[in-house]
């Protein structure tokens, strides 16, 4: 094109915004890892204290245990019902796969701070409907203490994560499995394979490339569970990070420490921290990724 | 799978499909049905069938500063929509068609940015924003979101396959200038890219919670989002009434998806490479 400065002028914008209001607070970040500053009070360089305070931190480490035990759980979970969903609405529902796809894919894009709340509202020991579901129909005497007990209160946390996301994960098997010729599955069919065979045989290996890339992209989301998960005890009697802190995630206790507290230089590390374990996650899988595409 | 014996396994199939699907939408469905309820009336068995107090929860609502709020979220997630948009249009523009110096390089760096959890940056915004003294306004809400990794890179790679060279050859020897070609003659053989990330940023601006959080301490700037957490303050005792705020929030969402979740289902797969 005939102008010689037009291509700056067109992406001056989004680096003046991106180095202004982006990267410059994420170097600043770094730099206030390397002091004590709080709110009021001093700002001196502490050199590697912030970070010599992480690695002892045990708050820190139980908010990366839950955070990990969460994900461990419920991404098997949405993978296995994502995969299900689409394989069994591209067989066996073809007039109302377009529908079924929609109202499954629902709950991904509501709000998650909506759903935090209601699932805290649908949970509640006295009032909650999921309590008057299962005592209605006699499964419980006793109301369960949903949000009460540690054990119970991670599978809330699930339960929602999964509920929200199995639907994406079907939406993208979806896409997957429209990639696939159909001849493959007919000459299979004639040489006599069930639809199990079928599916273990040509499915499933042929969704693999796209199964790992949504393994990776929910487990770095997953390091940065926040909304949901902070919603479902907020406003309440209970603690905001669940009993015996059994569902402060990582970004919980970074904001906790950074916004609540404004220990703004402990903070800062904690963010890099989070860096350092979502980066390192997406180097691993990447690996596993590679060595998929080579065998 | 049309022989008799698979007859049965598909009625069971069919049935699990539909069970998952009343899974899904049953927390909608009690929401809704919650909000048309006297409040006290939630406490004595299960509400499977509307009330008649939706208007009262209404009343109940419009004495908080709920409205104020939705106004609030329309202004902030219209304009950094808006913002996002054109931005990656015209920077997308310029990666996909024009020859620069620096340009492999600086597309590179805007890819590697898509690695960086846009939390790490959080503390230095905070103080930045208090230095420029502009925390507790919409500004930090708004601006900084313009500039998307994401929404450039997507904008570049539809743009490079889908607007013809000599499409734009053309406009340059009928004299348009930079500008003109990229609304007269780029903009139209691109809007279903604009429709879905239009859509895309809405919905994630729409549902941010972590950065107003910590940017609003004023509660009448406060969100839809972040009101939902005070109005669970506020009516703790009015569960009805929160139901109904909650029903409210979700509506701009579900109406935009009911439009056109045909792109935004398209989007969201490319999107999930949004970190």
């Amino acid at each position: 094109m005939k102008h010689k400065y037009a291509p700056y002028l067109l992406i001056a914008p989004f680096f003046i915004i991106y180095s202004v209001f982006q990267l410059f607070p994420i170097l600043f970040s770094f730099v206030v890892s390397f002091t004590n500053w709080t709110v009021v009070g001093s700002r001196d360089f502490v050199g590697l204290a912030n970070y010599s305070r992480l690695i002892s931190d045990h708050l820190f480490f139980k908010s990366v245990g839950n955070t990990l035990l969460v994900m461990v759980i419920a991404i098997p979970l949405e993978v296995i019902m994502g995969l299900f969903m689409a394989v069994f609405l591209k067989d066996f529902a073809n007039r109302s796969r377009s529908t079924l796809q929609l109202i499954n894919f629902l709950p991904y894009i509501t709000t998650p701070v909506a759903m935090g709340m209601l699932f805290q509202l649908m949970f509640d020991y006295n009032n909650g409907t999921v309590n008057q579901i299962l005592s209605a129909i006699g499964i419980i005497d006793q109301p369960i203490y949903w949000l009460g007990n540690t054990l119970t209160a991670r599978t809330v946390v699930v339960l929602l994560i999964f509920w929200r996301t199995y639907g994406y994960m079907m939406v993208m098997f979806l896409t997957g499995l429209s990639t696939i010729p159909n001849e493959l599955y007919e000459a299979a069919k004639v040489d006599g394979a069930s639809w199990f065979t079928s599916f273990t045989k040509i499915t499933v290996p042929l969704l693999r490339p796209i199964m790992t890339f949504v393994v990776t992209m929910s487990i770095i989301g997953g390091w940065k569970l926040f909304d949901e998960a902070r919603l479902l005890f907020s406003g309440g009697s209970l603690p905001s990070e669940g009993p015996n802190n059994s569902i402060l995630t990582i970004v919980m206790n970074y904001y906790n420490t950074s916004f609540s507290r404004f220990e703004f230089g402990y903070g800062s590390a904690m963010g890099y921290g989070l860096f350092a374990i979502i980066f390192a996650f997406s180097l691993i899988s990447m690996k596993i990724m590679n060595r998929g595409e080579e065998s | 799978m049309d022989s008799k014996g698979f007859r049965l396994n598909r009625a069971i199939i069919y049935i699990f499909l539909l069970a998952m699907s009343v899974v899904s939408i049953f927390p909608f469905y009690i929401m809704v049905i919650m909000s048309t309820h006297l409040n006290e009336e939630l406490f004595t068995g299960i509400k499977l069938l509307p009330g008649n107090y939706l208007l009262q929860n209404f009343h109940t609502i419009l004495s908080t500063n709920f409205l104020l709020y939705y106004k609030n979220s329309i202004i902030v997630t219209l304009s950094s929509t808006i913002g996002i948009v054109v931005i990656s249009t015209i920077t997308g523009f310029a990666f996909a068609k024009m020859r620069f110096k620096g340009r492999s390089v600086l597309f590179y760096f805007i890819l590697g940015t898509i690695m960086v959890p846009s939390q790490v940056g959080l503390v230095g915004f905070i103080i930045e924003m208090k230095w420029f003294g502009i925390n507790n306004t919409f500004i930090p809400l708004i601006v900084p979101a313009m500039a998307s990794a994401f929404g450039v890179f997507w904008m570049k790679q539809y743009i490079s396959s889908s607007v013809p060279d000599e499409l734009l050859e053309a406009a340059n020897m009928d004299g348009c200038g930079v500008m003109r070609t990229l609304i007269s003659v780029v903009v139209p053989v691109i809007k279903p890219a604009l429709i879905t990330l239009f859509l895309l940023f809405f919905l994630w601006m729409w549902n941010d919670y972590l950065t107003p959080l910590v940017i609003l301490n004023d509660q009448k700037l406060y969100t839809i989002p972040l009101s939902i957490s005070i109005i669970g303050q506020l009516h703790r005792t009015d569960y009805a009434a929160r139901i109904l705020c909650l029903t409210l929030a979700t509506i701009p969402i579900l109406t935009l998806f009911a439009s056109g979740s045909k792109y935004l289902i398209k989007g969201m797969i490319s999107g999930s490479i949004k970190g």
